[in-house]
């Protein structure tokens, strides 16, 4: 599949703080992806370098095949970190100076880009009135003015309420609908979750995981069962063939079988229960959450 | 270049500093001027011998062709009101972080310095217009038969223009290195009201050498000498300080330049 992002063993340091650790993967073309990782663990640092607000010490990053460059930049919509306009100024005057130096759009596309992210009413008071809330409209209504093909954003949802998240939520799964590609950093699992196709977990500046949600979510079947005898369950499947450990969940009741990927039989499984004299009062085939995979990534 | 200056003049045009500053400047260069004004006119217009005296002996210095002269050197006493918009001009763009997303939407760090440098420009003629105005206006308004010579020193126009660019851009400097708008500011008032005069004061009164003259402002101060009519308290020196302008237009030059290749050497190697 067609790259539109492709990073190469980037490195960079802060001092003794390695920020970056030799991270590379391929952004595809028309992909939603997403980089999860805690705190400090260096997503906005590589957006800032494939972005040319920050130099890496080693390595390389294309952008459509070519080298970083201000006009493969004029090419992406950008909301890096923090809403960043002159603070004296409307949002109608920010977005001309964004739309004069991107060269994306024109007056008529402002307007558009304003009222898609529900600042119309707004459109004329001075930045500095606005809430978090309005900055952070105003930065994602900036990286989606006229209409690029590539947008980076890093913790959109950040200062929004909770209808402004799920509009946004919405709003990224309907430009991805239209090809767009949308590369977003967030410490949010959930909405990752929602809305990647693709996604890469980091961990203090190294790279653990990257791929189709798919492929990294699902190494593993799940199977969860609930049964008078709990103890007697997890007995009888210790031992039992494509087992790869039990948890026990107290809290609700059921044990959780780990079994090779496509190794889950639930009708095998409850035969074997039932041939143990256990009857399930329960059994369902789960998929392990993004959750459950980054928890498990990133505590190690 | 165009666009350059399109961009600059949407971010300056609606910021209220600008518009502050234009309005100080306006008063203030007329303003310092009149007051020269009056006491070259309360000693000339003396009943006794020493008027007249004066005033054979000075000509007057609001007149053309020396307006052109005086008025410059009075008037840049004042640079620090358009110094302190230019340290608020690049101090903002870090405090909103807007260079960097300057550079995000698709300038290269090259475009921004030229576009600062742009700023600088356009403060710099924005202030010379305002001492082209008064130094006219007192050459056509003081009492004075001879305004057919008022081309005669219209050098001082340049020389202002390139000391207003260059001390501006030593602002600039202080702005970009520092960051923090009160910090650069203070350090930059404190230095051109004090430090250097103190400076060159001490090495030429008591170390006996002209060394003071390459201070950072000194340099380009040194393009508009002390007006004639005060030259004549020690006419050598002032003789002197004439004969070095073309000297300090060079040096100026250098310095002026060595700065702004410094400010993007900086900026290419700087994370934003």
């Amino acid at each position: 599949m067609e790259s539109v992002l492709s990073l190469n063993a980037i490195s960079k340091s802060y001092g003794k703080i390695k920020a970056l650790n030799n991270v590379s993967y391929n952004v595809p073309k028309g992909s939603v992806f997403g980089i999860l990782g805690p705190n400090g663990s260096g997503k906005t640092t590589m957006l800032g370098i494939v972005l040319n607000a920050l130099q890496a010490d080693t390595g390389s990053f294309s952008w459509f095949g070519m080298p970083g460059s201000p006009a493969t930049r004029k090419r992406i919509g950008s909301l890096l970190e923090t809403p960043n306009f002159y603070h004296y100024l409307s949002a109608v005057d920010n977005l001309k100076i964004t739309q004069a130096i991107s060269q994306r759009g024109n007056e008529e596309d402002i307007h558009k880009a304003l009222e898609i992210v529900k600042l119309t009413e707004r459109k004329n008071t001075r930045f500095s009135t606005y809430s978090l809330g309005m900055k952070q409209r105003l930065a994602i209504g900036a990286a989606l003015l006229g209409n690029p093909e590539v947008i980076v954003f890093d913790e959109p949802t950040n200062g929004l309420d909770p209808v402004g998240i799920l509009e946004i939520r919405e709003l990224i799964k309907e430009l991805a609908q239209q090809g767009k590609t949308i590369i977003m950093a967030s410490h949010l699992l959930d909405e990752v979750e929602k809305v990647c196709t693709h996604v890469a977990i980091m961990k203090r500046g190294t790279l653990l995981t990257a791929g189709a949600v798919d492929e990294v979510l699902s190494n593993e079947d799940i199977v969860e069962i609930s049964a008078a005898n709990m103890d007697k369950m997890v007995e009888i499947f210790t031992n039992y063939t494509g087992v790869t450990h039990i948890k026990k969940q107290e809290s609700n009741n059921t044990i959780q079988l780990f079994l090779k990927l496509g190794e889950a039989n639930l009708e095998a499984v409850n035969k074997h229960c039932f041939d143990n004299g256990i009857v399930l009062n329960h059994l369902v085939l789960k998929k392990k959450s993004l959750e459950t995979k980054f928890f498990e990534l990133t505590n190690n | 270049m165009l666009a350059l200056i399109k961009i600059e003049w949407l971010k300056i045009k609606k910021y209220p500093a600008f518009w502050w500053m234009l309005g100080i400047v306006a008063l203030t260069y007329p303003g310092i001027n009149l007051m020269f004004y009056r006491i070259f006119l309360q000693i000339t217009t003396r009943k006794d011998m020493t008027g007249a005296v004066a005033k054979s002996l000075l000509g007057n210095p609001f007149a053309f062709p020396e307006t052109w002269h005086s008025v410059g050197y009075f008037s840049s006493f004042f640079v620090m009101i358009p110094a302190i918009l230019v340290i608020m001009i690049i101090t903002n763009e870090y405090q909103y972080k807007t260079h960097r997303q300057n550079v995000i939407d698709g300038w290269s760090k090259e475009q921004f310095i030229t576009s600062k440098i742009l700023d600088v420009a356009i403060i710099t003629i924005v202030a010379s217009i305002m001492y082209l105005l008064t130094a006219a206006g007192y050459g056509f308004t003081v009492q004075d038969d001879n305004k057919a010579n008022w081309m005669e020193e219209i050098k001082y126009i340049p020389l202002f223009l390139l000391q207003t660019f260059a001390q501006l851009t030593i602002a600039f400097l202080l702005g970009f290195l520092i960051k923090k708008a009160f910090i650069a500011l203070g350090i930059f008032i404190f230095y051109f009201l004090i430090i250097e005069n103190i400076a060159t004061g001490l090495l030429k009164n008591v170390v006996k050498t002209s060394v003071g003259r390459f201070l950072p402002l000194e340099i380009s101060d040194k393009l508009i000498p002390v007006p004639k009519f005060l030259g004549k308290i020690d006419e050598a020196s002032y003789n002197q300080n004439l004969a070095e302008v073309n000297e300090h237009i060079v040096y100026t030059i250098l310095l002026t330049a060595g700065i702004w290749w410094l400010c993007y050497f900086v900026y290419r190697k700087r994370d934003l």
